[in-house]
């Protein structure tokens, strides 16, 4: 398991993995399990009356709360599950390389004849393959829940949707990822991927309700990420290619910036 | 003879602050070259250049005849390193370090590396943080020899280690240059320089100061004497003694300080009768002291 930087990465966090995939399984799941006496209460639906349309930056821009596309979208995919893949994968990123340059082993795996720009295309692709992990261990929970309560959806438009907030983790946590390899401090990282993603997702949320305002969500990852609304209308390519686009664009800007730095001691 | 590393006016420094001040370092293949200097004064930023963790200000340096940052891939391939403040996995066990770094290199021969844990009685089946300081420094040890390499650099290699395992140490350094490989040992403690090394540089606040051979310090090194004689003696018999500094008389009890060959002061005590001599193995601390002057060094 450790022949190379990407399974060693995978292997120290085979723990930490195992409770995110266990935790992720356990809310899709529990949450999916209220869907049947929320079905039953179609008076929810009158807070999205016009007039509490600001209630669309809380649950989203959703036509029927008790339907199994808008009883996802409100509970799930609008705020828990892309704020979960933010904060996995922020985390990851960040660890990637300011966290070994902070605990002081990057110094012996450096020492090895392994040029920098491997060693990040490794961390890179642990962080990526660790998001993959959690996006599979979500859907499983969602695919159980729905079997189990019954809902009339498929199961592939789930996938879809969830897909969606890992690719949307993807681009944060190569945000994380290229702000550690350019400075070496993973708590800067961390902080600076977080305020990102919270302030992207409220420019998203907020925008709706105010209509000057509006072009101002193209900027924000989580229009590309939730604005198709891939769990009805599966996933948009153009939108996840931006999102791909992003997450490639900050790791290769972190080759340039790592590649060129002095490593800290 | 054949230069394994070279520095050319390699500097380094951080805003106005110099790090390293044009250091022209030169160390042949198949010596032990001692690096030597207080914390602080460079010896680690030197290492880390020469590894490409750092970039120089301005200079350079190559390894192996080849250029420290282009080819540093290549450089690394050859070099086992010992950091100063080493930090391993810690939630890895001695051998899952090893492997890790053994499969970074494409392989090692493993059985050279049971060979070396045996010598130096490294535990390899616990996690390193459940082990003292002294065992992970030997799992460093060993990462630093297990692939042969011909250039060993290490940073301050025997802290931790007890005076049993200095010795066998001090035999795989031997081996490395029987080998005709090179060690490169950076310390700031004398007597370890003293022992292993063939060439020592003296650097202080970034500038390489001298570069001498360890035989000829020893030859230039002050030896205190203590000679006890039949009968009291005066310190006028002895003041014009070449290379006799310090004397001190208490009734038929002197001491001196002698640089280099004893020769002068003991022909000069035989006309007297002497009871008894007592001298002391020379240590390189005074001579050290030298160049730093008094107050400026933590060296021992």
């Amino acid at each position: 398991m450790l022949n190379n930087v990407f399974l060693k990465t995978l292997w120290d966090q085979r723990r930490s993995l195992m409770w995110w995939g266990i935790g992720m399984v356990a809310i899709s799941l529990v949450t999916m399990l209220f869907y049947p006496s929320l079905s039953d209460a179609p008076e929810l639906n009158d807070i999205l009356s016009d007039e509490n349309s600001l209630m669309k930056a809380f649950i989203g821009d959703i036509e029927d709360l008790t339907s199994p596309e808008g009883f996802l979208n409100s509970q799930l995919f609008f705020l828990l599950l892309p704020m979960l893949f933010l904060g996995f994968a922020v985390t990851q990123g960040s660890g990637a390389i300011a966290g070994e340059e902070e605990k002081g082993t990057l110094d012996l795996l450096m020492s090895s004849p392994i040029s920098r720009r491997l060693v990040l295309a490794h961390k890179w692709a642990a962080m990526l393959a660790a998001i993959i992990v959690l996006v599979v261990a979500t859907w499983i929970g969602l695919a159980v829940g729905v079997v189990a309560v019954d809902m009339d959806i498929s199961l592939l438009k789930v996938a879809a949707a969830t897909l969606s907030a890992g690719f949307l983790g993807m681009a944060f946590g190569s945000l994380a990822l290229a702000l550690g390899a350019t400075t070496g401090r993973r708590a800067f990282s961390i902080a600076i991927g977080s305020v990102v993603g919270v302030t992207t997702y409220l420019i998203n949320a907020l925008t709706p309700a105010v209509e000057a305002l509006e072009p101002a969500r193209y900027i924000s990852p989580f229009h590309y990420y939730s604005g198709s609304d891939p769990i009805t209308n599966g996933l948009h390519l153009g939108h996840v290619g931006v999102l791909l686009l992003i997450a490639t664009a900050l790791y290769a800007f972190a080759t340039v910036t790592f590649e060129r730095r002095d490593l800290g001691v | 003879m054949n230069a394994v590393v070279v520095t050319n006016d390699l500097s380094k420094s951080y805003g106005s602050h110099e790090a390293l001040n044009k250091v022209n370092l030169e160390v042949y293949k198949g010596e032990v070259f001692g690096y030597l200097g207080p914390n602080g004064s460079g010896k680690s930023t030197t290492i880390r250049t020469l590894l490409d963790f750092i970039r120089p200000t301005t200079g350079n340096a190559s390894i192996f005849g080849l250029d420290s940052r282009q080819d540093s891939r290549a450089i690394r391939a050859r070099v086992g390193y010992l950091p100063g403040d080493m930090v391993l996995y810690d939630r890895l066990t001695g051998h899952q370090v090893l492997a890790y770094s053994a499969a970074l290199r494409g392989g090692v021969d493993w059985a050279y590396v049971e060979q070396l844990k045996d010598r130096l009685g490294a535990e390899l089946s616990r996690p390193v943080k459940a082990l003292s300081r002294g065992n992970r420094q030997k799992i460093g040890l060993i990462q630093a020899f297990m692939h042969r390499p011909d250039l060993i650099i290490m940073d301050e290699p025997t802290s931790g280690l007890d005076p049993l395992l200095q010795q066998e140490f001090h035999e795989m350094v031997e081996e490395v240059k029987a080998d005709g490989r090179t060690v490169f040992i950076s310390s700031h403690v004398l007597p370890e320089v003293e022992r292993l090394c063939d060439r020592v540089g003296i650097i202080r606040s970034g500038q390489l100061v001298t570069v001498e051979d360890v035989a000829a310090l020893k030859e230039r090194a002050l030896h205190r004497i203590e000679f006890h004689f039949g009968t009291p003696v005066s310190a006028t018999d002895f003041e014009d003694v070449p290379g006799v500094q310090d004397i001190e008389v208490k009734d038929s009890v002197l001491t001196c300080t002698v640089m280099g060959s004893p020769d002068a002061v003991v022909k000069a005590a035989a006309r007297f009768t002497v009871t008894k001599v007592v001298t002391q193995e020379p240590h390189l601390v005074e001579v050290f002291l030298s160049y730093y002057g008094d107050g400026d060094t933590d060296a021992e």
